[in-house]
């Protein structure tokens, strides 16, 4: 095998194997290198795939709503007992989310007798990168009960924490004014707890194919987040009615 | 050397694809993937620290083909981007055990990948020795 001097090495980059032999041509490597890593992008492409693949085909399609795999468990609002039950899908750093959510309130005060109103995780984590420390400071927040105070917190002052590269110090100022044991809130905030909870939530709407939020299902059937208020809210009272 | 650069590519590059689709990526028995990779210590600038990675990975791996074909001068620097791995290595390790409390396979595996390819700098110093020890 050739023995390159750092002089050598220079002139052979330059000359290739025009050189002679015991200098190394420069061509080879880089072809060499070239097509392993294309291999090796092509490997990791091939097995990402694969994996979602296999995550897309294991659960049963919710589209056939033949079972749905909305459960009406998580942190809720309205009747508990009632029978029509309302789970929406939030991302809490989505826009969309924080103008739907006066929209829910309003919903709960007036059909809160009748419905129940289900909260579940759905951090967009490719879009919002803020999005899966603000479910973890709502999830925190809710071990010390004040769960749909730091919701609406974080819904009503996005603009402030959504661009931020650390919202972790605004978390915990919010975490202030709600009267929380802030050791314990920093301490839940990454607790593997908390962390499986949003998991299951993120499951839950994968499996149900949520593809963009806010995402609603009314007695387990998904339902459009229509514009149209007045739209929106009869399709809930004829949810409310068709199970009565 | 190559091997390990090779398999380092495969892994980060599988977490970087991961992180552009904003899926779950699946994991072992013990969980931690979803918590460590979607935490805020695993981007940096905007940027998966798994493309960081594989930028880390391909530069080994350039060296080891280099430096198999002569130019073994190049193992000086892999060997400096390796020390500055190994102390990334080292920084995300303690943010999984202490701050987080939850550890990716993928994460753990690179760690691995980083000590084999730092041993092999120091163990075969390749840049004095034969082709071969690359």
């Amino acid at each position: 095998m050739p023995k390159a001097s750092s002089s050598q090495r220079k002139r052979s980059g330059a000359r290739g194997k025009s050189g002679g032999q015991k200098k190394p041509s420069i061509a080879k490597p880089v072809a060499v290198l070239a097509a392993v890593v294309v291999v090796a992008l092509g490997a990791a492409f091939y097995l990402q795939r694969s994996a979602n693949d296999q995550a897309a085909t294991a659960p049963a399609p919710s589209s056939q709503n033949t079972r749905s795999p909305i459960s009406p468990e998580g942190w809720s609002k309205g009747n508990s007992l009632a029978k029509a039950v309302l789970v929406e899908f939030v991302d809490f750093q989505c826009g969309a989310c924080a103008a739907a959510s006066s929209r829910m309130s309003r919903i709960a005060s007036k059909y809160g007798s009748e419905l129940k109103i289900v909260f579940k995780h759905q951090p967009m984590q490719k879009a919002h990168g803020n999005a899966m420390i603000a479910a973890r400071a709502a999830e925190a927040a809710g071990l010390q009960y004040k769960f749909w105070e730091m919701h609406d917190l974080l819904l009503q002052r996005q603009h402030e924490w959504a661009k931020v590269p650390d919202p972790q110090t605004l978390f915990l100022r919010y975490a202030s004014e709600l009267q929380l044991n802030l050791a314990r809130f920093r301490r839940d905030l990454w607790t593997k707890e908390v962390g499986d909870k949003i998991y299951r939530d993120i499951m839950e709407g994968q499996m149900a194919q949520v593809r963009s939020v806010p995402a609603f299902f009314l007695n387990g059937k998904p339902i459009p987040n229509s514009r149209d208020e007045f739209e929106f809210e009869q399709r809930i009272v004829d949810g409310i009615r068709s199970l009565q | 050397m190559v091997l390990a650069g090779f398999a380092g590519m495969v892994d980060s590059g599988y977490v970087g694809f991961h992180s552009l689709t904003g899926l779950l990526i699946p994991c072992g028995p013990a969980g931690g993937c979803d918590q460590v990779l979607n935490s805020s210590y695993s981007h940096w600038g905007g940027v998966s620290i798994a493309w960081f990675g594989f930028a880390f990975y391909l530069a080994v791996t350039a060296a080891g083909i280099f430096g198999l074909s002569g130019f073994r001068q190049v193992f000086r620097f892999s060997l400096i981007a390796t020390l500055a791995a190994f102390l990334v290595t080292l920084y995300l390790l303690y943010v999984q055990a202490f701050i987080l409390q939850a550890f990716c396979d993928y994460c753990l595996l690179s760690a691995l990948l980083v000590f084999v390819i730092l041993g092999a700098h120091l163990a075969l110093r390749p840049w004095n020795g034969t082709p071969e020890s690359a």
